[in-house]
Formats: C-alpha cells, sequence, structure tokens
C-alpha cells in the first residue's frame, strides 16, 4: 500500500527540473527531498541531471561569423548593394573580391609579360586560352550552377586559387589571364545580379506545408517507443536503447 | 514576450509590404538565437552557418503563412529551424557516429589535448565550469546525446525557452518535454563521467 503523503517516481519526473531550477519550495520541496534521498533510481537521476544542468548552463553563446547576416541578406532578398555598402562598410560581394584579387595579383605579372619576348603567336594564344579554361577550372556554366552556400564559397575559393597559383607557375600563358578575367566578369555578372527571390516564389509550392501539419521525427518508428518508454525505468537502459536505435 | 510577439507580428507585415529594412531587422533580431541552436545541435560552425542561411532563405519565402494567432514570431522561427534539423539529422546520418569526444576540437572553443585535460579537476560541475576545455568537452557531450534530447536541452538550458514554448516547437505535451530535459541532462552528466573516467 502506497502511502498517499509520500512522492512517488512517477511525480518526481515532472518535479526534476523545477527542482533542480530551484522552483520548488515549502512541503514540495521537503518530500521531493525525502523521495530523492531514499529512492534508488530518483536519486542518482536526481544527482546527475543536476550536474549536466550544470555543465549545460556552462556553455555560452558562440558569436556568429561577421559576414553571415549580409550574406543571409543577399541569398534572400538579392543584392542590394548600395544600402549594403552603407550598412556594412567595405564589405563586397565575395565574387568582386575575387575578381580583385585576380586583377590586383596578376598586374605586375602581365607587365612583365608584355614585353616582346613574351608576345606569343596567335595560335599559342589560343592554345594557351584552352589550357587556361581547363586548369583553373572556370566554366561559366559552373557558375551559373555554384552552390552559393557559405561553407560550399569558402572550399571553392581555396581549390580554385590553388588551381591558380599552379597555373601562374607556367608562365607562358600568363598572357591570358586578362581577358579570362573581363570574360569571367563579363559572363557572371547577370546571374550576380539576378534576385534569387524570384526563383524562390516558383519553387515556393509545398515548402511551408510541414510546419503546420506534420510532425516531424528524427525517425519515425523509434519515437513512439522513446514516448512510450516509463520514466521509472533506470533511465539509462532507455537511453542506450534509443541511442542505439537512432545512430 | 507578449512585447516580442506584437514587435514580430508588425515585422512580418512590414515585410510582407515590401519594407526590406524590416527583413534586415528580422534577420538581425534572429540570426544569433538561430546560428547558436543550429551550432549546438549540428556541433560544427560550418554546419551551423549552412543550416542558418537555409532557414531564413526559408523564411523568406514563407513569412506570409505566419499567423500571430498561433504564437510569437520567435517561436515560429524556432520551429522552423528545428525543422530544418531534423531534415539535416536524416540527410547526414550516413557521416556521423564514428567520432569519439576526443576528435578534433570544434571551432568556437578550442580544446587543449587530451593528454592535458587529464591533469584538469575542472571536470565536476563545482570545479572550474568555465574554463573552455570544459566547455569543449561539454558540446562534444552534447553531439553524442539522441537529437530528442539534445533539442530539448538546447532549447532549455541554452535558449531559455519556456516548457510551453518548447513543447508548441516539439510538438509534443509539456510532460514529455520535461521528461526529455531530466534524460538529456542526466544523459549528458553520464557520459562526461564516463569519458572522464576511461581518461583515467
Ligand atoms: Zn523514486
Amino acid at each position: 500500500m502506497p502511502d498517499p503523503t509520500k512522492m512517488q517516481c512517477g511525480e518526481i519526473d515532472a518535479l526534476l527540473s523545477d527542482a533542480i531550477e530551484g522552483k520548488l519550495t515549502g512541503a514540495q520541496l521537503a518530500s521531493f527531498e525525502a523521495h530523492t534521498q531514499s529512492c534508488a533510481s530518483c536519486g542518482p537521476l536526481f544527482a546527475e541531471a543536476a550536474a549536466g544542468h550544470t555543465w549545460l548552463k556552462s556553455l555560452e553563446d558562440v558569436e556568429p561569423p561577421t559576414e553571415m547576416v549580409t550574406n543571409i541578406l543577399v541569398a534572400t532578398t538579392g543584392l542590394d548593394t548600395t544600402r549594403l555598402h552603407a550598412k556594412f562598410g567595405e564589405r563586397i560581394s565575395w565574387l568582386d573580391r575575387a575578381q580583385d584579387w585576380a586583377d590586383g595579383f596578376f598586374t605586375p605579372v602581365l607587365a612583365f609579360a608584355r614585353q616582346p619576348r613574351f608576345v606569343m603567336s596567335f595560335g599559342m594564344i589560343f592554345f594557351g586560352l584552352s589550357v587556361s579554361l581547363s586548369m583553373a577550372g572556370v566554366k561559366v556554366t559552373d557558375i551559373r550552377h555554384a552552390d552559393l552556400r557559405p561553407s560550399a564559397i569558402k572550399r571553392g575559393y581555396y581549390e580554385t586559387s590553388g588551381r591558380v597559383v599552379k597555373y601562374y607557375e607556367n608562365i607562358r600563358f600568363v598572357y591570358e589571364i586578362e581577358s579570362r578575367v573581363r570574360e569571367f566578369k563579363k559572363a557572371t555578372a547577370p546571374a550576380e545580379t539576378e534576385p534569387i527571390k524570384k526563383d524562390n516564389r516558383h519553387t515556393n509550392d509545398t515548402s511551408q506545408e510541414p510546419e503546420q501539419h506534420q510532425e516531424r521525427n528524427y525517425s519515425q518508428g523509434d519515437s513512439q517507443q522513446l514516448l512510450a518508454s516509463s520514466p521509472t525505468q533506470p533511465p539509462v537502459v532507455i537511453l542506450e536503447g534509443t541511442y542505439r536505435r537512432l545512430s | 514576450m507578449v512585447e516580442d510577439a506584437q514587435v514580430g507580428a508588425l515585422l512580418v507585415r512590414r515585410c510582407i509590404a515590401g519594407d526590406t529594412g524590416a527583413w534586415e531587422e528580422i534577420v538581425q533580431r534572429y540570426h544569433r538565437r538561430i546560428y547558436n541552436i543550429c551550432y549546438r545541435f549540428a556541433g560544427s560552425a560550418d554546419d551551423a552557418q549552412d543550416l542558418t542561411q537555409e532557414v531564413f532563405i526559408k523564411m523568406y519565402r514563407t513569412l506570409n503563412t505566419y499567423d500571430l494567432e498561433k504564437g510569437a514570431l520567435m517561436t515560429w522561427v524556432t520551429t522552423m529551424t528545428r525543422n530544418l534539423l531534423v531534415d539535416h539529422f536524416r540527410r547526414t546520418k550516413q557521416d556521423r557516429m564514428t567520432d569519439s569526444l576526443d576528435a578534433a576540437p570544434s571551432d568556437h572553443e578550442d580544446a587543449a589535448p587530451l593528454s592535458e585535460r587529464i591533469e584538469d579537476k575542472a571536470l565536476t560541475p563545482d570545479f572550474g565550469v568555465q574554463s573552455r576545455e570544459t566547455r569543449e568537452l561539454v558540446h562534444r557531450g552534447l553531439q553524442k546525446l539522441s537529437p530528442e534530447l539534445r533539442e530539448a536541452v538546447i532549447l532549455r538550458d541554452l535558449q531559455d525557452m519556456d516548457y510551453k514554448d518548447i513543447a508548441a516547437v516539439l510538438k509534443v505535451p509539456e510532460g514529455t518535454v520535461k521528461s526529455r530535459i531530466n534524460r538529456g541532462r542526466a544523459e549528458l552528466a553520464r557520459l562526461l563521467q564516463r569519458t572522464y573516467r576511461q581518461v583515467m
């Protein structure tokens, strides 16, 4: 026969977080403490949950990358350069930056390459053109369908600059870079200024549906077992099982 | 929070009316929160950046479906973030579960090598919880929790949401939320204690 004045294990689960967060008072706190001090399963659970809470509370907010707001605005509303530049100082798009970098990098080399002994024949120029295309890996079609996620851009930037440096070692073809960069600029300009917004409107069919109507689970079958698991069972058993199933 | 709901609703209305300044304000207001939820859930800064951008793109497309009656903008934004995290979790299932708590340090809390941490007595919550190394261990421990427990403790202990709002975001009863938070906290403590014992 359970004593009606005593707290049962089932009640502890509902009060545990309040107890940890210091919200229990009076008789409720007294009977909570009485139970957790004597119960072999609730006592350790209380101690562990309290420790976990303290550990979690030691985590502070991390700073998002500084360029994040600009990137989000570019990705959503398209380029609104005057406002962005006014608001975020000298920050410019990655494409502009890459072009400026390429221009600055090759200018002294180009001056050197313009000397008569480096002037190549017409056929040589065409050869260089095709090699520069494949070595730099820059294709207009690639850029149009480029992955514009920040991490992908970062990755792409390092890969491309790696290839460009390799190319630069082959100084015979340096003469062609200037025209390539000009073409590169011309070819990518429309893709850059075209608002992403427009495109989104057309693909806007089903995305909002799940927000309202459908519960999303990490895996279908498992969540039911998770919800059904009894809180009075030793938690470690439930958790170990859940963890393995979900992994 | 009532105030926040009103401000949020007004921002959305201005946004739909074509005020780009309002959209920028929304981004300014919520990007830090979304980024932090994503970072703590997904574990890496790169993923968090991609996911945050994904959240805002989705939000921008669906702003006109936001309904104040159903809750504050913050709850709506958090729900959207959480749903994208579910998708992300399913998408990346293959790549996970091979790394241990001793993997390379994550982006925001550089950890000292494990050998140096052995000396560190800060691994009980009473001592030196502020240390970077401990925070790094906690962050990695969090990644080991099942996603249901992880999201519950992130929303409660890191984002300070109340149980009612968490229940709305996760679409489960408040009792279930509390139970998951209890188990999430306890499981994290056990994971960290186990790691510590292995090191010794
Ligand atoms: Zn008990």
